[in-house]
């Protein structure tokens, strides 16, 4: 494989997977949107000519039917409901998948589970719309105990229910196994009618029953406690199907053609619809030597870049001329005039070069309206979600960053805040819940936000919650207001979900969000109204590179502290501290705030007794707030980030280095690391 | 520094000509430089730099064998006391005080504070001796030996310094 042509195929195969994966949901809201569907069709043709080229045949295989689908759909012989949509999200994930093994270096890609392939031919023989139907007139078929026949299912289980029928029909293809016959001149593939579907139903129903039963026994390892009379767990039921699915199509691979390797034994197949159960051990997918990392590089549009040069040029013609200046007896405007334009060339130097790593936000929203589709889905919510300000730029190291905090609060959203639609009709609210997740500039900040407009919080709740973990007493907690109230969720080990689900609430998380925030000097605010919604927004730095710092400075050395974090500075006054259980306080404004003497740290040598004189700066560092004692405030200044060097990396209570004015270096404080080491 | 750079080359010359005479196979251009008596060797493709010490910013929390940061135009560099790596006592900085900077990779760097520089020389390879492995901890630094002009060079495995 060529690796140059290769690295250029990922480069272009990801942008087209990212818009694929917005132009997919897209879709379901629209489904017959010819410039969607034509866009979509484009995307996965492209993909696909790009794997030609290389020959990736696992990719050509996916991308080959799914481009198939999109034909069909596009010319109106097939539509693209719900399950269409499933089938195609698969494919999509598969695709994805590869893209993203191959950028890790992987070179030999794992065979495609054939049931998709499968499905996805059976998508373009005929749409299986009738189908959706069918489980809701009264179709005989026995479903597990614990699923609701008459409420809606959800997409797993009518999928499974699916995967059965096709296996069903895919053994009797091959053998008597299963007892199944179809009903003579039946196209398993093809459009079937409803009575059909019902009368494959009630013969299966027996037939798998007889399957279930005999399994059990033998093959069908369950999972231990699990009665197999009594009620089964929609998980549980699940995973039997899938063993019996991985079963059955073992049985009929000998036979059917279509079906080229059999599940079981291709355990490192990408997202197969569900992974069979305890038939398919999990190995991992042996990492290729060389990780090509393509996240290291941006694409810089080319007239930035010409502005850039532009700005050189400039640089170079202010050199030149200060060189002249220099030995010449020039008089003092001449100089004056130079340095006063080579400080603006800089200055437009930094800022364009600064431009070049700049990012819109919506590569990481782009990945939302999925998350939010498959998790509504799954949680049998309907949700709609509002992008706005996809635009927005920042810096590239932060657009990463950024991404997993927005998963976390946006599935938060998602889960914990809007409700059940029945719930909300119940309260007057429009079935579908709305999360907007939006994004602008303000000033050298970007803020995002995330609203809902779901049930909101209990500041009540909140404050008996921080109680009953033990996390503050009665009185404190009732001496939150409203807000800290809700900052309360942001604390390690506060969970307020009374049944643990496995989206969120698991109880790490917000305070992981919070670190990570913090970690790019960013504040996180939440606000909340009981029944109406919540919203949190999250106020960043444009760069990560510059950071306005308050600097402070003991007997010569100087040290900056970012000022997102302080609150406010005053004298220092013994008047006002106590010594409570060995630690410094100070009061203000009826609280009492631990303080800490950075002295004591960062000039050891010399003994401090008397602190008048000196300053305390109130930072926050997480939901605490801490004093710190210093000798010297010099005002506020940005600076540029720096690295500490080699073997400082982990000294804690350092986030950097920078250097001033007058050239000298000043360490940059990490508070958390600052806290800790007095604590 | 440019006078301490120019010193060096002039002093490579001169050696490189005297050796012409002698050996004429592959040889090692190193940097050698003193601490307590003895001379040391570091490769001359690992060495970008040799400053004089100029004002070092002391990390409070940092290990004892580094004594702070410098800034290296606009890059910040970690100066190790390279006497405390080799077990020897510290000792003030002096006028012969010099900090060279060795390159571990394409990225980092860091700044060795030695007592004093003396020159460049090219070491013809076949005076190199690899050093059988001795019971001090720094001889895991210590890559080989070279018996030369009457003068014991040992040579410094600069990768091992700082892993």
């Amino acid at each position: 494989m060529d690796e140059e042509i290769l690295q250029d195929f990922l480069v272009e195969a990801s942008e087209l997977v990212d818009q694929l994966n917005e132009q997919l949901v897209d879709l379901e809201h629209s489904p017959t949107d010819a410039d969607l569907l034509n866009a979509v069709f484009r995307g996965f043709h492209t993909v696909k000519g790009g794997a030609g080229f290389l020959g990736i045949t696992p990719l050509i295989e996916v991308c080959h039917r799914a481009e198939n689908v999109f034909d069909k759909i596009r010319n109106g012989d097939v539509s693209y409901d719900a399950l269409a949509a499933d089938v195609i999200l698969r494919a999509f994930d598969v695709i994805s998948d590869s893209i993203e093994r191959l950028n890790d270096g992987e070179r030999e890609l794992p065979a495609n589970n054939p049931q998709l392939l499968v499905d996805l031919d059976a998508l373009t023989k005929g749409n299986a719309a009738p189908v959706v139907e069918a489980p809701k007139q009264e179709s005989s078929l026995q479903l597990a105990e614990g699923v609701d026949p008459d409420g809606d299912m959800t997409d797993e289980e009518f999928e499974a229910l699916l995967n059965q029928r096709d296996s069903g029909g895919a053994s009797d293809n091959s053998s008597e196994n299963t007892g199944l016959s179809l009903a003579e001149g039946v196209d398993p593939d093809g459009d079937m009618t409803d009575e059909e579907f019902e009368a494959l139903l009630n013969q299966r129903d027996s037939a798998s029953n007889d399957n279930v039963a005999d399994s059990s026994t033998s093959k069908l390892a369950l999972p231990e406690g699990v009665d197999p009379d009594g009620d089964m767990t929609d998980d549980e039921f699940e995973a039997l199907l899938n063993q019996r699915d991985s079963e059955s199509s073992e049985k009929t691979q000998p036979k059917v053609e279509a079906v080229s390797a059999p599940v079981a034994s291709n355990p490192s197949t990408p997202p197969a619809p569900k992974p069979a159960a305890s038939s398919t051990p999990k190995t991992p997918p042996a990492k290729a030597a060389p990780k090509n990392n393509t996240e290291s590089t941006v694409r810089v549009d080319t007239k930035r870049l010409d502005e850039i040069m532009n700005l050189v040029g400039e640089l170079v013609l202010v050199r030149n001329r200060l060189l002249t200046l220099r030995g010449a007896d020039q008089d003092l405007e001449d100089i004056s005039n130079a340095v006063g334009n080579l400080d603006h060339v800089t200055t437009d130097l930094q800022a364009s070069v600064m431009k070049t790593r700049m990012q819109p936000v919506k590569k990481v929203f782009g990945r939302f309206p999925r998350v939010v589709r498959d998790l509504a889905r799954k949680l049998g919510k309907e949700i709609d979600l509002e992008l706005q300000g996809e635009d927005t730029d920042l810096d590239k190291n932060l657009v990463e960053a950024l991404a997993d905090p927005l998963v976390h609060l946006v599935r938060n959203s998602v889960d914990h805040g809007v409700e059940m639609p029945d719930d909300r009709v119940a309260s007057g609210k429009p079935k579908n819940g709305t999360v907007i997740l939006a994004a602008q500039q303000e000033g050298d900040h970007i803020l995002l936000s995330i609203t809902d407009d779901g049930k909101g919080m209990d500041p009540d709740m909140l404050r008996r919650k921080a109680v009953e973990k033990g996390m503050m007493d009665e009185i404190s907690a009732n001496q939150l207001d409203d807000k800290s109230a809700f900052e309360l969720i942001l604390s390690a080990g506060f969970s307020t979900a009374e049944t643990i689900s496995d989206i969120s609430g698991r109880g790490v998380g917000m305070d992981v969000v919070k670190n990570m925030i913090t970690k790019l000097n960013g504040s996180i605010d939440i606000h909340s109204v009981l029944g109406k919604g919540t919203e949190i927004s999250i106020r960043v730095p444009l760069t990560l590179a510059i950071l306005p710092t308050l600097m402070v400075s003991f007997s010569e050395d100087s040290y900056a502290i970012p000022l997102t974090s302080v609150q406010e500075i005053f004298d220092f006054d013994s008047s006002k501290t106590n010594k409570i259980d060995g630690q410094m306080m100070v009061r203000l404004r009826e609280r009492s705030i631990p303080l800490y003497f950075l002295s004591e740290w960062l000039s050891p040598q010399t003994v401090k007794e008397d602190y008048r004189g000196d300053k305390v700066i109130i930072v926050s560092v997480g939901n605490q707030r801490a004093g710190l004692v210093v000798e010297q405030v010099n005002g506020q200044e940005e600076v540029v980030i720096k690295p500490l060097g080699v073997g400082l990396k982990h000294v804690d209570g350092y986030a950097g280095a920078t250097i001033t004015g007058n050239g000298n270096i000043a360490l940059i404080l990490d508070l958390p690391g600052v806290v800790q080491r007095f604590q | 520094m440019e006078m301490v750079k120019e010193n060096l080359s002039t002093s490579v010359s001169s050696m490189t000509a005297m050796e012409e005479d002698e050996y004429t196979g592959p040889s090692a251009r190193c940097v050698l430089f003193t601490m307590e008596d003895e001379i040391y060797g570091v490769h001359v493709k690992k060495i970008r730099e040799v400053l004089r010490v100029g004002n070092i910013r002391k990390v409070e929390g940092a290990d004892y064998h580094i004594l702070g940061v410098i800034n290296v135009r606009g890059v910040i560099v970690t100066v190790v006391d390279t006497r405390i790596i080799f077990g020897m006592p510290s000792k003030e900085v002096t006028d012969h005080s010099r900090i060279i900077i060795v390159e571990l990779d394409d990225e980092r760097t860091v700044g060795m504070l030695v007592d004093f520089v003396m020159e460049v020389k090219d070491i013809p390879e076949n005076r190199f001796e690899a050093l059988s492995a001795t019971k001090e901890n720094a001889s895991r630094y210590i890559q080989s030996i070279a018996h030369f002009e009457d003068n014991v060079i040992i040579l410094i495995e600069i990768d091992n310094l700082f892993s």
